[in-house]
């Protein structure tokens, strides 16, 4: 693959991480926070801003490791425990940095730090990039879009959620049962942006092809038009 | 946590009245993916009892030697320890249901219920307690989304562990696609939520006021 | 002053328990590593199994699938292009065409049986798959499977064409899953891919 081919493919990646595959929305991981966190637009961005520092460097990080020390030792299954090791590590050495040097984005961060060891989405994307067989590239792709995923759903949720504080909510819905029908309608909407990338996908992936399969092509996409996909 | 609880207490805390789901939403991220099939739910839900319940047992036995500084890491080491068993044991007993859950089973290790009853309970109280602690706590989650696989298998496929219902299953029946997909779990489990705070409320209206 | 409250004592602990922890944990590793692997092999040989034009009984322990594979599965040799060969006696019945691609999540690998005519399908399999249960993950149930037995290899267009679920069928196309789009056009493209490479290199396209 030429550079520029190699770049787009990244950009996929990146993007289908965002929408398409928002791992909040559609992989459901990182709920505990996404629910008790997103009141306020402020500390919504706060807490987004962490996760995606944090889930670009974890990634990066358990990469080389499940490269270089799990796979040559046959010792895979040990990846729960060696990624989370890694990521509290992280976390525990950002936040003596930050400490250390910016007590204003301490104030600011610094409390979200510990919340972000037990939020599922940044061992969730580590798992998920040894699933899918990610490059070093292709992994901090996945690492940062996940991550900027996740900032986009919870500030999102926050700003509907400060519109919804002067609602009238029955009463055994509110909290976490308005803010679950709310995620489910933000995951429908998401799912629209699946057939956006599937024909950015085409133009950016050449796979050699022939002309008959380019046919194949064009009748498989009408399906996208008369059904929901996935 | 003041008094020691009784048996019974641990029962019917973590099944209903404390039940971690329906009162704080906690803990659904590991679990809630894996909600559009009752067989894959109930094989999550195994293996977060199993977890919850040794995890409660193992941190306790260790609680008074636990230097107070590490006392997360090490409870985090536990649970990682148990959730890494039962992967292993279905990535060489049951290799097809290991990799339909994919990730999701490693993703036990940060579901903040286990982290929760570890923390709240196992730190403070005997092996065995906690172990039932656990059990029960992991027992009140797994029955939640249960509910949820099923309303959602049955809705959005038509059948239950794979075997088709009767009605719902005739191409008469339109089957409820968006069930199987990501929106679906989130409407149901909101809909249970609701039920459970609704109905949790009369209750302690009628014992005049509750807790 | 107690042990417990020595400077040291935190990192000795923690130490101390990540290796006994480990440790239980490579030992147990190491016990199942072969039952792990081969799980790896079966589902492969499972799948080709499937594809070939063997009646299969219904429920197969691993080991008789092993026995049945090694007994009537051939290797690939220079004239067959990647396919493994199917024995009947000693002339082959049919090829076992392993492909692999990314599906809608994560990559998908299959195998694909075509007869000795080197252009009716004999069956299909999928060994490997993260696609959404209940939807993309239904390339591995009967029903979507065994619409491809006895359909024929075109030799103009593609090889085999997945339609829409309303549309007609012809001998060469299967419908695709429904809801499934993505996994349905991607899992379609490489088979396709992968079937007409094979016809070329086998002289019959």
């Amino acid at each position: 693959m030429s550079f520029g081919a190699e770049l787009l493919h990244l950009v996929t990646v990146l993007f289908a991480a965002v929408f398409t595959e928002n791992i909040l929305l559609a992989r459901f991981l990182g709920m505990c926070s996404f629910l008790s966190v997103s009141r306020q637009i402020k500390t919504a961005v706060g807490l987004g801003l962490a996760v995606v520092f944090v889930m670009t460097f974890t990634v990066a990080l358990d990469w080389v490791a499940f490269r270089y020390i799990l796979l040559p030792f046959n010792l895979y299954y040990l990846r729960f425990l060696v990624f989370i090791v890694i990521i509290a590590a992280f976390v525990q050495f950002v936040e003596m940095v930050v400490e250390r040097y910016s007590p204003v984005l301490y104030q600011n961060l610094g409390i979200f730090l510990p919340l972000i060891t037990v939020n599922c989405a940044i061992l969730g994307a580590s798992l998920f990039m040894v699933i899918r067989d990610y490059s070093f590239a292709e992994g901090i792709a996945f690492g940062l879009g996940s991550g900027l995923g996740w900032m986009l759903a919870i500030v999102a949720m926050a700003g509907i959620r400060e519109k919804l504080a002067n609602a009238k909510i029955p009463e055994g819905l509110q909290g976490p049962g308005i803010t679950l029908i709310i995620a489910g309608f933000m995951a429908l909407a998401f799912i629209g942006f699946t057939g956006v990338l599937s024909s950015e996908r085409k133009q950016t992936e050449p796979k050699p092809v022939t002309q008959e399969i380019r046919q194949v092509d064009q009748d498989t996409t009408r399906i996208v038009v008369e059904e929901p996909v996935e | 946590m003041a008094q020691q609880k009784s048996a019974g207490q641990i029962v019917k805390d973590g099944l209903w009245l404390d039940n971690p789901v329906f009162t704080q939403v906690l803990g659904i991220c590991s679990a809630l993916a894996v909600t559009n099939l009752v067989l894959n739910t109930m094989v999550m839900s195994a293996a977060l009892v199993f977890t919850t319940a040794l995890s409660g047992f193992t941190v306790s036995l260790l609680r008074n030697i636990t230097p107070r500084r590490v006392r997360m890491m090490v409870q985090t080491l536990i649970i990682a320890f148990y959730v890494i068993l039962f992967d292993r044991v279905l990535a060489a007993y049951w290799p097809d249901m290991s990799r339909s859950l994919g990730p999701y089973v490693g993703l036990i290790i940060t579901n903040c219920i286990i982290m929760g009853r570890a923390e709240a309970f196992a730190g403070s109280n005997p092996p065995f307690k906690s172990m039932l602690d656990g059990f029960f706590s992991g027992l009140g989650y797994s029955f939640v989304l249960l509910a949820v696989s099923v309303v959602r298998e049955l809705l959005g496929m038509g059948s239950i562990l794979g075997i088709p219902v009767p009605f719902l299953s005739s191409p008469g029946f339109d089957r409820w696609i968006i069930m199987v997909m990501p929106p679906g779990a989130f409407f149901t489990l909101a809909v249970m939520v609701w039920m459970f705070r609704s109905i949790k409320k009369r209750g302690e209206q009628k014992a005049g006021g509750g807790k | 002053m107690s042990i417990k409250d020595k400077v040291w004592y935190p990192i000795l602990f923690m130490f101390g328990a990540s290796v006994v922890f480990v440790s239980i944990l490579v030992v147990f590793g190491a016990f199942t590593q072969s039952r792990v692997d081969d799980n790896k092999k079966i589902a492969f040989e499972r799948a080709a199994l499937e594809a070939s034009p063997a009646t299969l009984p219904e429920r197969m322990g691993t080991s008789q699938i092993h026995e049945m594979y090694v007994k009537v599965v051939a290797d690939s040799t220079a004239e067959t292009a990647g396919a493994l060969r199917y024995m009947i006696g000693d002339s082959v019945a049919a090829y076992l065409l392993p492909v692999e691609g990314q599906g809608f999540w994560a990559p998908v690998k299959g195998v694909i049986g075509i007869a000795a005519d080197k252009s009716t399908i004999t069956g299909i399999s999928f060994y490997q798959q993260e696609e959404t249960p209940g939807l993309g993950g239904e390339i591995v149930k009967k029903p979507f499977r065994s619409q491809f037995e006895d359909k024929v290899l075109a030799v103009e267009g593609p090889a085999i064409e997945m339609r829409a679920v309303s549309a007609e069928l012809d001998a060469s196309s299967v419908h695709a899953v429904t809801g499934a789009t993505q996994t349905s056009t991607r899992v379609g493209r490489f088979m396709n891919d992968q079937l007409i490479q094979w016809q070329k290199r086998m002289g019959v396209r």
